[in-house]
């Protein structure tokens, strides 16, 4: 690791002041000190923002949808019994996501900003496409865990197990700057890299996500949360599949279908949950949404099996709405 | 305030101790315990968030000490596998462990005992699964896993 | 007298002849219906709270005062000549103190070859050069800065590449060599005359040790003596190697490894981190502490060999006729081959037999003994084919193998087996696992998409163990005890179980005994590993136990003023008809004193084989949808002669299962071949299991009879054997429930989902 100067403000203000000069943001740290250590970033100073005051916790003001700071550990989403309730698929979710150390540390804001974990990314002695090289390693390498949707110049996947759960829902982010705070919705923050765009996020420079909101009306759609790994715990996704809809005297309104580990995003196909709408999700129309949201699959030498993994992880989500 | 990047004094609670130790930003509480400290029962075994032997608690959290700044633990508490026994009684959950055979090569081990130790103060009668839960973030490579689960239950009934 | 005796022994599937030290006579094995008062009892590890207080010391938190760190800078590239190093910047930067590579550093013998620094690199993570820093962080910046000039060479890394005609020959006499074959009967026409015959060919991946602690050393040498602190399975073996690397008699060499963080087998010998530790230390005069990061351990430090394996295997009749077995192994660069086909060669009584294995070099790390070299990958093959055969014969895959299986006799070299209850250990497994609801083609899981099946596997070891091996037994004036031995306590319970056998035979109490072990300065102690540490270290300890108490019983008998014949020491406690004195009264009447005791272990007889037998069951449960295989129960049943501890041997099988399950299923290393780089040199994406991964039961059974023909206790090894059948018991259940043949460990998603596509097109 790079040696670095620190800060650990109490004010937001303050915060955005010191990222000005090129700082980078450190929340819980999980995934920055790990690519610091591994030379992937040198940052010459680090702004810690867990002692700002305000950006941790979550609340649900009536009918204004639920807020979440973006500060607030993962383990407090997870353990909450209210949340539980609330969002029940925030639990699911990060029940199966890293461990109970890593989701004490890691934060919400840094698990949407995480960047991904392909292999040869990682490897410091590999210059490769997104790290400014010319060529994509993964692409005619090793690459069972890589993207079989939606790439172009480089295969990565889209890593969190919070993210697929939270667009299922609508979610939107708040970011602020010194210029100012922009809303978007979070789906909005994920970039496929392709051409210039070497980067996976759309945060700009001096930006801090303050916080998550969850619209109202989304909080009444049942959802689920499946995930594969290729060990029983502490895995990155191979699959996994975030499903919500609106159940109205036994058929679906509103479904979101939102896939983790196959594409450089969070992968959705819209077509195929209008083609839900009204739906009784019985067998045949699930499997139909499934076969369209992987009809534009192209696998690589060694991950055909994440097609036929995704096919049944969603079309199983589907299925267990009405169940 | 910016400090650093050299090393400045950072105030930190120890198993109950308050000590103030000379630490650059980029030092991580696991080598600060280490080296500096001499508190070697934490151990290094991947210092990159992949195995969970150099758990300790701060401020009550299980968290990876390798992955975590010295710096960014001012002013709060760290609990490490010297601090837990008392007044030379083992803690419960060692005990447990002693007797459950929890171990083998007992490199784990500190990382596993903190982690179940984290998670008595939540919940004083966990299942197996609590346990499991609880110290899935922890890899034993000689598999004591069964013994360390039934350490963990065991150890949440001898603490009543 | 010392006298000396030739004695036969085998190492982990080898035989070795050698000529051994020993003195007076081996004590007989104790008679049936003894009444032990510590052996074949469960004891807590008396270590215990040395370990979960954190103040057991292991190499890693062995800090000296003044000491110094090494970083090791590695090859980028998987063949490449060094033709210049420049490490002026390093050397300028704060806190560096000496930088060696292959320009400047001393000649040291290493494995056959001259220096620690090669001229041509041969892997990535081969040594390049090394930095002594105040301080760790400084040795990694340092690493930084030393500019090397590489003449790249074509490389290959993939096993089947390098077998192949187009790769480069990193040998003279190319990249494949035979290294054992065995033949009886005649396969071919065995082959010819079968009505069934399986023709298949089997993988298994690169399997990395990743012993928590990573391997390391601190060497200190104060100008005449060098001692290296060094996280080893073999102390005395550290020491060989420093005494040829180095040049230094063995009085000057001393090597110590108290509380160790497991080795699996990749710890057996001296490292170049250690002799560049050393060299360090030598120059500089200070302390010098080299320890591997975990990835250099995954790049570096060892691994089991991937292999590709081919079966021939006829049946007729309900037998198996003939048997044809060719294995290659990616050894890396390796000098040795672990054999695959050593189970196929010794483990049934098969007429036909004929097995060849050869050894592959590539542009990747090296092998190293990994728990079962060679018998866990063979394995895997040779039970999966039986089973294949059996399905196709319509026969029960047990019954075929019980028709082999139950000769007292090793079918490879003609002698007969110490002992052997393999056909027991299938009666206990099948009835534990539930065999009789086995059903040809699996049966109804949890759910309608998931499949369940049983499966099972045998395994054969060794694990007799053999001389050399000493122990001395000290007594204190106070009764306490001292036992020192070379040996080291890897995470199996040695100390304890030495500790038990000492007690036992002396007539003391579980907590008067110390165990010192781990330091060249003890009488030698052997490798820990190939399961013969209790096999062969534990003769050794109860011959000196018994030695101290002769003597013991004589200083009582003066004190006492009894006749010795009259006297036994129990607990402690002198025993005479009608009292009983303490010994720590008899020893305190005479002045200061101390009673040693003498073992060493005598020599196998060589007229015996000696195997350990076992065999694993497994219930799994498949999801045929997305290729999830669930481990549900895990029947373990061994035949390892007599239990000293069985509450440690039931850990120590848990274990062995429980390292298997991550072979079988998850444990993999990617290599890119590329760049010849490991992709996966960490924890993240090699996927050792977790606590969840555990089956939801293991049922561990021994069949607990001593091997009195073996050694004085009886005793068998029982490091490895649980670690053999996992796999193909594994395997074989997953094509019971799904009819998908798996042929490559690990049986990953991806593996598990084409292989049921195969199976459905079939059908
Ligand atoms: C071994 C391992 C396994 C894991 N497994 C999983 C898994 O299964 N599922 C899963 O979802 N995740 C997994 N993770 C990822 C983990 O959940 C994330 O690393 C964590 O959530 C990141 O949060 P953090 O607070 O630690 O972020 P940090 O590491 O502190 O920050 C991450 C990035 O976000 C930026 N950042 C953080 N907060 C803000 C903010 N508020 N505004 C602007 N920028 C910000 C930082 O500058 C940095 O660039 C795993 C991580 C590891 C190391
Ligand atoms: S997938 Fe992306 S990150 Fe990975 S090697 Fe290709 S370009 Fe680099
Ligand atoms: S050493 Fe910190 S998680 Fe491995
Ligand atoms: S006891 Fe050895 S790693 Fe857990």
């Amino acid at each position: 690791m790079n040696a670095f100067s620190y800060a650990r403000p109490r004010a937001l203000a303050e915060a955005l002041r010191l990222l000005r000069n090129g700082a980078m943001a450190l929340a819980g740290g999980t995934d920055l000190i790990g690519l610091m250590k591994d030379g992937l970033t040198h940052p010459e100073s680090l702004v810690d923002l867990t002692g700002i005051e305000g950006l941790r916790g979550w609340s649900h003001p009536k009918g204004r949808g639920l807020r979440i700071g973006a500060l607030t550990p993962l383990v407090e989403l997870e353990t909450s019994d209210v949340l539980g309730k609330t969002l029940p698929i925030l639990r699911e979710s990060l029940r199966e996501a890293a461990t109970v150390q890593l989701r004490t540390m890691g934060t919400v804001g840094g698990n949407l900003l995480q960047r991904n974990r392909c292999w040869y990314f990682r490897d410091e002695g590999t210059v490769c496409w997104l790290k400014g090289g010319n060529r994509c390693f993964a692409i005619d390498g090793e690459n069972r865990y890589h993207a079989i949707l939606g790439a172009q110049d480089c295969v990565i996947v889209s890593p969190s197990d919070l993210v697929p759960a939270l667009i299922a829902y609508d979610a939107e982010i708040a970011l602020t700057s010194s210029r100012g705070t922009r809303r978007m919705k979070l789906a909005d923050l994920f970039i496929t890299p392709r051409g210039r765009e070497r980067r996976e996020h759309a945060l700009r420079p001096g930006e801090l996500i303050t916080e998550v909101r969850v619209p109202e009306a989304a909080l009444s759609r049942r959802g689920t949360y499946l995930k594969a790994m290729d060990r029983k715990a502490w895995s990155f996704a191979l699959v996994s599949v975030a499903a919500a809809a609106r159940i109205e005297r036994g058929v679906a309104r509103d479904v979101r279908i939102v896939m983790g580990g196959v594409a450089p995003v969070p992968w959705r196909v819209i077509a195929a949950e209008k083609g839900l709408e009204g739906s009784t999700l019985d067998d045949a129309s699930c499997a139909d949404a499934a076969d369209r949201l992987l009809a534009g699959a192209t696998p690589l030498r060694d991950n055909g099996y994440k097609v036929t993994l995704a096919r049944e992880l969603v079309r199983r989500a589907l299925r267990s709405l009405t169940a | 305030m910016l400090r650093g990047p050299g090393a400045t004094d950072v105030a930190l609670t120890v198993n109950g101790e308050h000590l103030t130790v000379r630490a650059a930003p980029r030092r991580t509480v696991l080598d600060t315990l280490r080296e500096t400290l001499g508190l070697t029962g934490t151990k290094k075994v991947c210092d990159e968030g992949t195995c969970g032997a150099c758990t300790v608690l701060v401020d009550g959290g299980p968290v990876y000490s390798c992955m975590t700044l010295a710096v960014a633990c001012e002013g709060k508490s760290i609990e490490t596998i010297e601090g837990i026994a008392k007044d030379g009684e083992l803690h419960p959950v060692q005990r447990a462990f002693i007797d459950a055979d929890a171990f083998q090569c007992g490199f784990c081990t500190p990382g596993q005992i903190m982690s179940i130790v984290a998670l008595l103060r939540e919940n004083a009668s966990p299942t197996e699964d609590d346990v499991r839960r609880a110290v899935a973030g922890n890899l034993c490579r000689c598999g004591a896993y069964p013994n360390i689960v039934k350490a963990g239950v065991s150890a949440g009934k001898r603490q009543k | 007298m010392p006298r000396v005796v030739r004695s036969r022994e085998e190492f982990e599937g080898e035989i070795f002849e050698s000529l051994v030290l020993v003195e007076g006579k081996d004590l007989p094995v104790h008679p049936a219906g003894t009444e032990f008062n510590e052996i074949a009892k469960s004891r807590r590890r008396i270590d215990g709270q040395q370990r979960v207080t954190g103040r057991a010391k292991y190499t890693q938190d062995v800090y000296l005062p003044g000491m110094l760190h090494v970083r090791v800078l590695r090859s980028p590239y998987p063949r490449a000549r060094v033709r210049r190093i420049d490490t002026k910047k390093a050397e300028k930067l704060a806190g560096v103190r000496d930088v060696l590579h292959r320009f400047n550093a001393p000649k040291a013998a290493f494995r056959g070859e001259e220096t620690i620094f090669r001229e041509e690199v041969r892997f990535v993570g081969d040594e390049v050069a090394a930095v002594a820093a105040d301080d760790e962080q400084s040795a990694v910046e340092a690493l930084r800065m030393i500019e090397v000039d590489y003449e790249l060479l074509p490389h290959v890394v993939d096993l089947e590449e390098a077998i192949g005609d187009v790769a480069p020959r990193l040998e003279t006499d190319g990249n494949v060599a035979e290294a054992a074959t065995h033949k009886r009967g005649d396969a071919k026409r065995g082959l010819k005359e079968a009505d069934f015959v399986i023709d298949a060919t089997y993988r298994t991946s690169t399997q990395l040790h990743n012993s928590l602690e990573t391997h390391g050393a601190v060497a200190s040498w104060d100008g005449e003596q060098l001692t290296v602190y060094e996280s080893t399975q073999h102390a005395f073996g550290v020491r060989q190697g420093l005494r040829t690397a180095l040049k230094l008699p063995f009085s000057k060499i001393r090597v110590l490894c108290d509380y160790m963080g497991g080795g699996f087998g990749s710890k057996g010998g001296v490292g170049k981190y250690s002799i560049i530790a050393s060299m360090f230390s030598m120059r500089l005069g200070r302390p010098v502490r080299c320890v591997l990061t975990r990835e250099e351990e995954n790049l570096a430090a060892g691994n089991r060999s991937a292999t590709l394996q081919q079966l021939r295997i006829g049946g007729k009749a309900g037998r198996i006729t003939a048997l044809e077995h060719t294995s290659w192994a990616n050894v890396g660069q390796g000098k040795w081959v672990a054999n695959p086909t050593g189970p196929t060669n010794t483990l049934y009584d098969i007429a036909n037999l004929s097995s060849k294995s050869y050894k592959v070099v590539t542009n990747a790390g090296s092998l190293s003994a990994f728990r079962a070299p060679g018998y866990v990958e063979g394995t895997f093959a040779l039970e999966s084919a039986i089973d294949e055969l059996a399905d196709k014969m319509g026969v029960d895959p047990l019954a075929l193998r019980r028709k082999h299986a139950a000769s007292p006799k090793d079918p490879m070299v003609g002698k007969r087996y110490s002992d052997k209850h393999l056909i027991e250990c299938y009666r206990i497994g099948a009835a534990e696992i539930g065999w009789q609801r086995r059903r040809s083609g699996g049966i109804r899981g949890s759910a309608p998409h998931r499949r369940r099946g049983i499966g099972m596997a045998t395994q054969i070891w060794g694990g007799g163990g053999g001389p050399p091996a000493y122990a001395t037994v000290h007594v204190n004036p106070d009764g306490t005890v001292v036992l020192t031995t070379g040996s080291q306590d890897i995470g199996t319970g040695t100390r304890t179980i030495l500790a038990q056998i000492c007690a036992d035979e002396l007539g003391v109490e579980l907590d008067d005994v110390q165990v010192r072990l781990g330091d060249t300065d003890n009488p030698y102690g052997p490798i820990s590993a190939g399961s013969l540490t209790t096999a062969s270290v534990g003769p050794a300890v109860r011959i000196a136990a018994r030695d101290a108490k002769e003597q013991l019983l004589g200083a009582a008998a003066g004190v006492l003023e009894t006749p010795k014949a009259e006297l036994r020491l129990e607990a402690g406690v002198v025993v005479t008809k009608g009292a009983r004195t303490p010994l720590s009264e008899i020893l305190g009447r005479v002045d200061n004193n101390t009673v040693i005791g003498k073992g060493g272990r005598h020599p196998n007889d060589p007229e015996l084989s000696l195997r350990t037998f076992g065999a694993h069951f497994a219930e799994v449960e498949v999801d045929v949808r997305t290729g999830e295989i669930t481990v549900e129960h895990v029947v373990a049943v061994h035949d390892i002669g007599r239990i000293i501890n069985p509450m440690t041997a039931r850990s120590q099988v848990e274990g062995g299962v429980l390292q298997a399950l991550g072979f079988a299923l998850s444990e993999e290393r990617f290599l890119d071949r590329a760049t010849g780089r490991v992709m996966n040199a960490n924890l993240e994406n090699y996927k050792v299991p977790t606590v969840k991964d555990v089956p939801a039961k293991i049922t561990v059974k021994f069949v607990d009879r001593p091997d009195r023909r073996a050694n004085n206790l009886g005793a068998k090894g029982l490091g490895e054997p649980p670690i053999i059948p996992t796999a193909a018991a594994i395997a074989n259940a997953v094509a019971n429930a799904t009819g998908a043949r798996v042929r490559h460990a690990p049986l990953t998603r991806a593996r598990v989902l084409e292989a049921l596509a195969i199976a459905e097109a079939k059908s």
